[in-house]
């Protein structure tokens, strides 16, 4: 089978900050990854890399057999990588319609189809309904994240990376998004790539975890293997013992 | 579909009045600065186009007001084209300025771009005064051929001009490019998260502000039939903001308001001569106090929604 994505040997330095280190893993289609590691873990910047928002120092990055590396990021955008950011960052001053629409712009002109009657259907799908012609701006914030889904899903991307969906929801919020992304997944086969702090609905919601620290894939594999695994337990919690695995598995 | 038949007749209406206008009172006076009233309107809308949508605002609008009027001025004089060469010159060579101020300093995050306009502006105007053997100096160019002969009929042609601008610039600003333009205004960052080429757009869409720009500086120097550094002068471009702001940035016909509303302030404000520049001053600053949306475009929606109630 071959890989949606393969990453190898990505690094990148800010300053005297090894900030990603060696990274490499693979996806393979409609797969979801998440991501998992503390803060400072070099998460974002690895999709910073991907995306193209950050260039790389070496390394590579394939994506459906194109090379991303030295790609603008509308273009990696364009070729079907859509991202979320951790603060949301909506269009202001317009409508939650007009900001799903744009995030259909970009997409090649035949697969536009009529980005409008999508737009619509997709802020059914992620529950905004009837909020169409609200100013973004005056959306609470758990209606912001649902938006900043509906929008990426607009582009009609084949990977989709979120980053951290569930930050500042509350509980029920975060049943409703975790089985959105689950039926987006199930519906039309997209990959996802997720990185989440909320790590009950993450470990539910991921089939695979790559775990980092300091910029270094330190385990990968299921997210029961995850939990126990004495490196990732040292990197949350220090020395691991039974107690750390205890609450290592609560968390 | 009511609402856009409002803003359709809303339109009619005022192209009725403003031809009306010199037909019912007359005089050469008024028609003079009607006809400047009209051109500000051109180059104020342009300047919404590109800034109020985008939010990255040109600090330095007379550049190519500036290019466009001396292209004109110098085919005309030195070359001998006939005057009708001058509009399409004028906008090339304006488009032209663009890409070449556009290209370094749009792609750029901050304040670069309104210096680099401002300055850009300023340097103009310097090399005018520079090159005095070719350009004239501070007097600029004179004998520049009427494009029409008669004062009503050149008054037509400016308002033809301006209504066509803002047809053409109210569509594109209501089409998904105007929308692009906004989602920049918004985050530029999500717009390439989102597959937006954001410096093409904001580049393009300079080009095209700079391009109608130029033309209006065409209009005007065929108009005064002399052009001057002072076209340059950073205050055009001050009072062109100042009309976008009076008119309501990014409604795109909001500014034709304020332009011809601050003309005929301006006019209207004659008679207390030295005082003339402390009450514009302080009415601009009130307007803007109290109503810093603008005072033209928000006026129309207030307008339309109402009578959509009243339907």
């Amino acid at each position: 089978m071959s890989a949606l994505l393969e990453v190898s040997a990505l690094n990148k330095h800010f300053g005297g900050l090894h900030a990603v280190k060696d990274v490499s893993f693979s996806m393979a289609a409609a797969e979801i990854v998440g991501i998992l590691g503390p803060n400072g873990a070099g998460k974002t910047t690895l999709y910073n890399l991907l995306t193209g928002f950050i260039p790389a120092d070496s390394g590579s990055i394939v994506f459906n057999g194109r090379t991303l590396r030295g790609l603008a990021p509308y273009r990696i955008a364009g070729l079907g990588i859509s991202r979320t950011f951790q603060l949301c960052r909506p269009f202001v001053g317009m409508t939650v319609l007009e900001n799903v629409i744009v995030g259909g712009l970009g997409a090649q002109a035949g697969e536009r189809g009529d980005l409008e009657a999508r737009a619509l259907a997709l802020l059914e799908k992620v529950g905004l309904s009837g909020k169409e012609q609200l100013l973004v701006e005056l959306l609470s914030y758990g209606d912001q994240r649902r938006l900043e889904i509906a929008r990426a899903l607009a582009a009609r991307p084949a990977l989709l990376l979120l980053d951290e969906p569930f930050a500042g929801l509350g509980s029920g919020e975060i049943t409703d998004l975790s089985a959105l992304i689950r039926s987006v997944h199930a519906e039309q086969g997209l990959t996802v790539m997720l990185i989440e702090h909320k790590l009950h609905e993450f470990m539910r919601l991921v089939g695979r975890v790559i775990a980092l620290d300091f910029g270094e894939i330190i385990a990968e594999g299921s997210p029961e293997e995850i939990v126990r695994h004495p490196k990732v337990i040292e990197a949350y919690i220090g020395r691991g013992d039974e107690q750390a695995e205890e609450q290592a598995d609560a968390a | 579909m009511f609402g856009k038949r409002i803003d359709y007749a809303g339109a009619v209406g005022f192209i009725v009045f403003m031809a009306a206008l010199p037909l019912v009172f007359g005089g050469n006076y008024l028609i003079g600065v009607l006809t400047v009233s009209v051109i500000y309107g051109i180059w104020a809308v342009s300047w919404d186009f590109m800034s109020g949508l985008t939010g990255r605002e040109n600090f330095g609008h007379s550049l190519f007001i500036g290019v466009g009027a001396y292209t004109a001025g110098f085919l005309n004089t030195a070359f001998g084209f006939g005057g009708w060469w001058s509009l399409p010159a004028a906008m090339v060579m304006a488009m032209l300025f663009a890409v070449i101020i556009g290209l370094p300093t749009l792609r750029l995050k901050g304040p670069y771009f309104a210096l680099a306009m401002l300055s850009g502006a300023v340097i103009m105007q310097r090399l005018m005064l520079i090159f005095w053997e070719q350009t004239g100096g501070e007097e600029g160019i004179n004998g520049i051929e009427p494009l029409i002969r008669s004062q009503l009929g050149f008054y037509y042609f400016a308002l033809a001009a301006l209504v066509l601008v803002t047809a053409l610039l109210l569509a594109l600003a209501r089409s998904h490019w105007g929308l692009i333009l906004r989602a920049i205004r918004g985050d530029e960052a999500t717009c390439q998260a989102a597959g937006i080429n954001v410096t093409f757009y904001k580049i393009a869409s300079l080009v095209i502000s700079a391009a109608f720009a130029g033309a209006g500086g065409a209009i005007y120097a065929h108009y005064q039939l002399q052009v001057s550094p002072q076209l340059f002068a950073v205050v055009t471009s001050i009072t062109i903001i100042t009309m976008v702001y009076v008119g309501g940035m990014a409604s795109i016909y909001g500014p034709v308001g304020g332009a011809i509303l601050l003309v005929l302030l301006t006019e209207l404000l004659r008679e207390f001569g030295e005082w003339r520049l402390m009450i514009y001053s302080c009415t601009l600053i009130l307007i803007l106090f109290f109503v810093p949306h603008g005072l033209i475009a928000p006026t129309w929606r207030r307008f339309r929604s109402k009578l959509r109630r009243a339907q």
